[in-house]
């Protein structure tokens, strides 16, 4: 089932992307709710709807048929799926992502459109309010690039909260809460620069995708908000559900970056707020009791057993200060937030050096990052979302405090 | 024959022998000479290429230097591609200079040595890739067993190693022919022994170990797949 562009249409206002492979159990509901959300909020608004498929067997695309998009507002086409995609998936599950995504670019270029956007094709709780959050500061109000702000369970996204999002934050200079979050919308203007500046083979851009396009929009200094779009329960909850890999995927990808866009972080200091949309909403769970006397022991595991790789990598005494807090017992183990940002400074220029094999270096750093998960959910427990939401607060500012000594060590 | 004439005759033939073989010394000597002031050139200039071309930040960039240094070199990456260079020449003057010689037994040796190089170096290359290999994958075990929250991670990281070492190390002799039998003898009977000892152990002495140990590993997995993170980490 190929559908290209009608030939009646020249230009649109508004292209929706929806990259798929065996979402057989959701691209119907997800394309509706896009098609009906699109309807309601873009009346006047000439909009298309690309769907690109990876060679999937499970009946995707009968399930498009019947999902009854309006002929003339549907591009449906195939993107290769190599085996190493299935190999090595990317941390969002849907293989050939950055092939589609290309695809979805090059119809954006030819349809001139105002305003893009890419949907997961497995995220159960999509609304049509979604489109109008993500589409409407692009077509009405002049932005450039929208991330998604999800309502999560407090300990949610750890490696984002812990990571992505104050590293990004202190390097680009711009709070995008969630820069990792998929679901994202983008100007025009802003496709082609991705178009120009994407090296489709680059692991960057296969395995982190996300992260790619929120860079890129940071560093080319586009105008960029988030928006509020409640809860996201996707059909699978993580598709890489091995930590190793989903850790190293986004570690490499965001430390890959930070080589490539040097010259621009260097020179940024603090951070700015951006525009938020949408209405907040509440978390739709509590968050589940976490074993977080289990993490530290791994972290204690990598203390003993790792030290030597770690030694390679980081300055002697961030490696000391690693060691005497893998002494502590259960009752007295805290992991000072200045030693984390430090560490993850440290990995950031021992990935720069390659002074070790850098998927040896970010594998290593997983008991560290169990380490200091463990200690934010130990000290945290009792506290409110607000209140946690107040502790990323402050650990993003101690990256933004400590970004002085990543400029002194970088090579 | 007089005693005299025996002892002019033998005197003649000993200044004649050499007569003949000055000149072949003499080019010993010569291409000894020529070959150490050779070395000494192909070293430095080498030396200084490398250096030039920043060999030895590049090495530690890429981690080279610190795997040198763990077996045991005290000297950069430049610094040992530049005396293993002046070493090469220095061999191979010795050999021309031996040639020189055109004695019988030199020549057979000189023969030999020129099959044998082609082994040498197989060899020599085998062990540098196997030591190599050894360190990489006895690391990435070391990081995959202490993620899988294995407790022995660092002993299972070092049978890798060793298993490694020991196999590049019978696959070197091996290819230089020295007692080819006794060493896949050898090997062949450590590691059936070990699977053999295992299997004994798991079979007989160690059997209600063993149904522990399986038992508690089938608990241990059931333990963790419960206790896995409910937290979404992205």
């Amino acid at each position: 089932m190929e559908k290209a562009i009608p030939e009646e249409i020249k230009e649109v206002d508004l292209l929706v992307g929806i990259p798929s492979y065996n979402h057989a159990r959701t691209i119907k509901q997800v394309a509706q709710t896009v098609s009906a959300g699109l309807g309601k909020f873009f009346p006047e608004a000439g909009w298309i709807l690309c769907i690109s498929d990876g060679g999937s067997t499970d009946g995707t695309p009968e399930q498009v048929k019947k999902a009854q998009i309006e002929d003339a507002r549907l591009i449906f086409t195939s993107h290769p799926v190599h085996p190493i995609d299935k190999i090595y998936p990317p941390y969002r599950g849907i293989l050939g992502q950055e092939k589609a995504f290309r695809t979805f670019l090059e119809n954006a270029k030819s349809l001139k459109a105002k305003a893009c956007c890419v949907v997961d094709p497995d995220v159960k709780s999509i609304t049509p309010e979604w489109m109008k959050n993500l589409l409407q500061p692009i077509y009405t109000d002049g932005f450039d690039y929208v991330a998604p702000l999800f309502a999560r369970p407090k300990f949610d996204g750890t490696i984002t909260n812990s990571i992505v999002y104050p590293l990004t934050r202190a390097l680009y200079g711009r709070r995008v809460q969630q820069p990792i979050g998929g679901n994202f919308s983008f100007s025009g203007k802003l496709a082609a620069f991705y178009l120009e500046k994407a090296v489709w083979e680059d692991d960057a851009v296969r395995l982190g995708l996300d992260i790619w396009a929120s860079t890129l929009a940071l560093s080319g200094k586009f105008k960029v908000g988030q928006a509020h779009l409640g809860v996201k329960i996707h059909e699978a909850r993580e598709k890489t559900s091995d930590l190793a890999t989903m850790f190293t995927q986004v570690t490499s990808s965001v430390y890959a970056l930070m080589g490539e866009y040097q010259d621009f972080w260097k020179g940024e200091k603090g951070s700015q707020a951006i525009p938020t949309f949408g209405d907040p909403q509440g978390m739709a769970e509590e968050p589940p009791s976490v074993n977080w006397e289990r993490m530290v022991r791994i972290f204690r595991l990598g203390a003993k057993d790792l030290m030597e790789v770690w030694r390679k990598a980081l300055p002697n005494e961030s490696a000391l200060w690693l060691a005497s807090i893998g002494r502590l017992s259960d009752g007295a183990f805290h992991f000072p937030p200045d030693l984390w940002v430090r560490l993850i400074y440290d990995f950031a220029v021992a990935y720069r050096k390659g002074s070790v094999h850098r998927d040896h270096l970010l594998k290593s750093m997983i008991p560290i990052y169990l380490g200091w998960v463990s200690c934010f959910i130990k000290e945290n427990q009792e506290a409110s979302a607000q209140e946690v939401e107040e502790r990323i607060e402050s650990l993003c500012r101690v990256f933004e405090e400590m970004k002085p000594y990543l400029r002194e060590h970088w090579p | 024959m007089s005693w005299q004439t025996i002892i002019i005759d033998s005197f003649s033939k000993f200044t004649g022998k050499v007569i003949t073989f000055l000149p072949n010394l003499l080019a010993m000597i010569t291409i000894l000479i020529i070959g150490f002031l050779l070395a000494w050139v192909v070293k430095t200039l080498l030396w200084l290429f490398l250096k030039a071309l920043q060999v030895d930040k590049r090495s530690e960039r890429w981690g080279l230097s610190q795997i040198l240094s763990k077996g045991g070199s005290a000297f950069s990456p430049a610094h040992l591609l530049s005396r293993f260079c002046y070493w090469v020449v220095v061999l191979s003057t010795l050999i021309l200079a031996l040639n020189a010689l055109e004695i019988e037994a030199t020549q057979n040796f000189v023969a030999h040595f020129f099959n044998y190089l082609p082994h040498l170096f197989a060899a020599i290359l085998i062990l540098i890739i196997g030591y190599l290999m050894a360190i990489f994958l006895s690391q990435a075990a070391l990081i995959a067993a202490v993620n899988a929250q294995i407790d022995s991670a660092k002993l299972l990281s070092q049978i890798v190693r060793w298993f490694l070492i020991i196999l590049s190390l019978t696959m070197a002799l091996y290819h230089l022919g020295i007692a080819e039998k006794v060493i896949v003898a050898a090997f062949s009977i450590t590691f059936g022994g070990i699977i053999l000892a295992l299997a004994i152990a798991f079979g007989l002495g160690g059997k209600e170990w063993a149904k522990n140990f399986l038992e508690n590993l089938y608990k241990r997995k059931e333990k963790e797949k419960e206790d896995q993170d409910r937290i979404s980490h992205l």
